[in-house]
């Protein structure tokens, strides 16, 4: 079967200066595949291309065979794909239960409220605060959770683990590998070896916008070094 | 009869219904400014003709087809909501991804040429409607006698605002609007579709705002001028409120209009101006008014046009090129005609100091050259003083105002700093109007121009001519070095990225302050030169269309170019020339010269000229340097910009 996102030769700039210099990588049905790399590697970018909130990009990006280069973000949404931002992008002037309920439904599979305040048991009491007076792990939460109401499939996460304690990227960690148990297909953006480790089928490495290397979770143990190596750790 | 602080209880009531009438209108208007402003960043200048638009099209539809006042309620609603919806999609958009500057601009723009085209329709004096029958008569309350249609607008104006505020803060649609007043992209990337959202916000104000108008036809003069006025008043209790609160803007709303009605019991002289003393009040304290939360971004992302190998040599020769053509073209163009246009060049050059470096948009420039020309032609008149110290007196003037207004204002930056600076400069206006030393309506006529320091007998036109002249010339030095100066690069590092200019130790809102009093005080020194030439200083010289026309000026011949205002204040002083016959075209041809302006080159006339030469330059760089390495020329196009 055919992939759920094959990207080709992508570019995209910031206004004069080039970000993206021909990314290219796939993903399956029910995969977890990250990109790694260091600050300004071009990964954010990736994810903002994908949803068509650059101001210009070119190439290739293929969703379940359709060409996405010239969609507005508008349509890239409504075709199934959530995005969740870095720095999570809560709304401070709506409510947790509004936060969770603004991104309308693209697809009738979508979770029920109910249903994801079971996933995020620490939401249900705090639905009626503002965004913004959550804990940077409740923001991070939340910002998973509004986009499983949706009834997307391929979830595209940036730095979900961002500034936030062990004990948080834990519960993040388990969340993630239940939402891959339930059939999504995910595409993370990451700096966090180990969080990258524990989920992914394969990892990207990223570096000045293009794709440097591939590592699939088996090889990840041997090729440690080199990771650190392309991370700079 | 019954008498409360020595005023008839009747009187004080009656009042007080007024001004709660009025703040009904002030509520419901400022509603829509603040909901178009919290999605599109824009103050919407066109508020008050899209108002104008529901009370006069309410007048037309009766007078033209006999439809009555329940049906207009609806349809004038309907009709303005739709041209707001068209103006949004076939003009205001095109500039949404610029600096919001822009759009504001071109609602003022718009608004120019609806009030014109409104004037040239149906003239400008007042259109009589009717009460409708169901609602004329009233009651007696016991206290006072409360008329039922003044009721009803009271009454319906609650329940709008009470309606807007709940579908913004309680309904999903009022979370998508907010959402995306704060994050238009990531609300945009969740498959909501922004732009047409931000179309029909645009289309429920422009209709909310013509509903008010029906509202008011049966009870406030119909007339196509009747929003402009309104307008500014309505700018002054937006920056009450807060700029995008709806709470505030109805909880201002309604306070504004009952103070006035108050004021007009106790104090009637004071009522015109009572709201704006209550503005500068409220900014003392609380700077982004009441219930305003949501700051103004400083930075911009319009870059000053330049030239890419600007010599010193080639300046003073641009320089000496216009001080020579101005000395001779009295020989072939009328000279009052050159010597208003050189005042209006001065003006327009100071306005560009503020506006194009300091990048402080002022929409109340008008209240400088006016006061410096009333206090000139006071003393003169009055007086007796000669033309020298008479021209001090005036620019003095007009610097202390600039001190007291620029120390209110250049708290605020981009949208709010323009608002402020329009609603101070409408108190000078009604201060003008009403105080005795000024004349009121005729102004202060046939001013004498004397004798400079005993020597130089400025009735003889010759002499006028080169002393204007040399004013001018002066000033505009003056401004070109000052613009070369540290100062000048401080002021543009402030104008490109405020925060980043702070945290280099500049305390910025020094630097902008001095530059809004340098830039108040030449433009009340052009203002004391206008009244030597003209001999009358009155009511349009601080009125804010004298506002608008600087800023067309500035931004026609090239905002932030050096000879930019010089050429716009040129332009627009011929077509003034050429076009009076006219008439209510006047108003239409600036809107429009301002729309088109704005869409279509919007570096002006002087700084399209320099981005042309510049090309070119970058050009013949390129060709004569063919054998270098493509980045060699690129890193010499960098340095030469």
């Amino acid at each position: 079967m055919g992939d759920v996102l094959r990207v080709r030769a992508l570019e995209a700039w910031y206004g004069e200066s080039k970000v993206l210099h021909g990314m290219g990588f796939r993903l399956a049905e029910g995969e977890v595949v990250t990109l790694l790399g260091r600050n300004g590697a071009g990964k954010t970018t990736t994810l903002k291309s994908i949803m068509g909130l650059m101001e210009r990009r070119a190439g290739s990006i293929l969703y379940r065979g359709e060409e996405l280069i010239a969609a507005r973000s508008v349509g890239i949404a409504r075709r199934g794909i959530a995005y969740c931002p870095e720095e999570r992008g809560i709304f401070a002037s709506l409510s947790v239960q509004e936060n969770l309920e603004l991104p309308p439904r693209v697809a009738p599979s979508g979770m029920a409220t109910h249903e994801i305040l079971e996933l995020f048991p620490n939401l249900r009491e705090r639905l009626g605060s503002f965004g913004t007076r959550l804990s940077g792990g409740e923001q991070q939460m939340l910002a998973l959770a509004r986009i499983l109401r949706t009834g997307a499939r391929l979830l595209l996460l940036d730095e979900p683990t961002e500034g936030l304690a062990p004990i948080i990227i834990k519960q993040i960690r388990n969340t993630i590998s239940r939402l891959k148990a339930l059939g999504f297909t995910i595409l993370l953006v990451e700096q966090n070896v180990a969080f990258a480790r524990a989920l992914a089928d394969r990892n990207y490495i990223v570096e000045t916008g293009l794709i440097v290397d591939e590592i699939a979770a088996g090889e990840f143990e041997r090729r440690l070094g080199s990771i650190q190596g392309y991370l700079g750790i | 009869m019954t008498t409360i602080f020595g005023i008839p209880a009747a009187l004080l009531f009656g009042q007080l219904l007024l001004g709660l009438i009025n703040g009904a209108f002030y509520a419901t208007l400022s509603l829509g400014l603040a909901v178009i402003f919290g999605m599109m960043n824009i103050a919407n200048f066109a508020h008050g003709a899209l108002y104008m638009m529901g009370a006069v099209g309410a007048w037309f539809l009766l007078d033209a087809f006999g439809v009555g006042y329940w049906t207009s309620l609806f349809l004038c609603p309907l009709l303005v909501g739709i041209v707001g919806i068209l103006l949004e999609r076939l003009i205001l958009r095109r500039v949404s991804h610029l600096d919001h500057l822009y759009g504001m601009l071109l609602t003022f723009g718009l608004a120019l040429i609806i009030q014109g085209l409104f004037r040239f329709a149906f003239g400008s004096s007042g259109l009589p409607y009717a009460i409708p029958e169901a609602l004329s008569g009233g009651t007696n309350l016991g206290f006072m006698f409360l008329p039922h249609y003044r009721g009803w607008v009271i009454l319906v104006a609650l329940v709008i605002c009470f309606a807007t505020w709940y579908a913004i803060e309680k309904t999903r649609l009022g979370a998508y609007l907010r959402a995306a007043t704060e994050n238009p992209a990531l609300v945009q990337a969740f498959g909501i579709n922004v732009p047409a959202m931000i179309m029909f916000t645009y289309g429920a104000g422009a209709a909310l705002a013509a509903f008010a108008g029906v509202l008011a036809a049966p009870i406030l003069q119909v007339s196509p001028t009747m929003g402009a006025d309104l307008l500014i008043v309505i700018f002054a209790v937006v920056v009450i409120g807060g700029l995008g609160s709806i709470k505030g803007a109805i909880v201002a709303g309604f306070s504004a209009g009952i103070l006035e009605g108050l004021t007009k019991a106790f104090y009637p002289e004071a009522s015109t101006t009572v709201v704006f003393v209550l503005m500068a009040l409220v900014l003392l304290i609380w700077p982004a008014g009441l219930f305003g939360s949501k700051t103004q971004s400083a930075s911009t992302s319009v870059v000053l046009p330049a030239l890419a190998n600007e010599t010193s040599l080639m300046r003073w020769a641009l320089f000496a090129a216009m001080a020579l053509s101005l000395a001779v073209a009295p020989v072939f163009v009328y000279p009052a005609f050159l010597m208003k246009a050189m005042t209006y060049a001065l003006f327009a050059c100071a306005f560009n100091l503020m506006a194009g470096y300091g990048r402080l948009v002022s929409f109340g420039h008008a209240m400088f050259i006016g006061t410096a020309g009333y206090v000139t032609a006071y003393v003169i008149k009055g007086w007796g003083f000669p033309p020298e110290l008479a021209i001090l007196a005036g620019t003095a003037s007009a610097s202390l105002l600039g001190l007291v207004a620029g120390w209110l204002s250049t708290r605020s930056s981009g949208v709010y700093f323009a608002m402020i600076s329009l609603a101070l400069a409408q108190m000078i206006y009604f201060v003008a109007l009403q105080a005795p030393f000024t004349g009121g309506e005729d102004g202060i006529q046939s001013v004498p121009r004397g004798v400079l320091f005993g020597l130089f007998d400025l009735s003889d036109p010759a002499v006028l001519y080169v002393f204007v002249l040399l004013v001018f010339l002066g000033g505009f030095l003056f401004i070109a070095a000052l613009v070369r100066s540290p100062f000048g690069q401080i002021l543009k590092a402030i104008r490109e990225h405020e925060p980043r200019a702070r945290s280099l130790g500049f305390s910025t809102e020094h630097y902008k302050l001095a530059v809004f009093v340098i830039s108040a005080t030449l433009s009340g020194l052009a203002g004391s030169m206008k009244v030597l030439v003209t001999q009358i200083a009155s009511l349009t010289d601080v009125h804010w269309l004298m506002s608008g026309e600087v800023i067309l000026m500035t931004f026609l011949g090239g905002v932030g170019t050096l000879y930019g205002p010089v050429v716009g204040a040129f332009v627009v002083v011929a077509m003034q020339n050429y076009l009076a016959a006219l008439g209510a075209w006047v108003s239409v041809i600036h809107g429009a010269i301002f729309v088109v302006c704005i869409l279509a080159f919007r570096r002006g006339i002087v700084g399209e000229l320099i981005s042309y030469v510049s090309a070119r330059q970058a050009r013949s760089v390129a060709a004569g340097t063919r054998a270098d390495a493509p980045d060699v020329v690129a890193r010499r196009l960098k340095a030469g910009a």
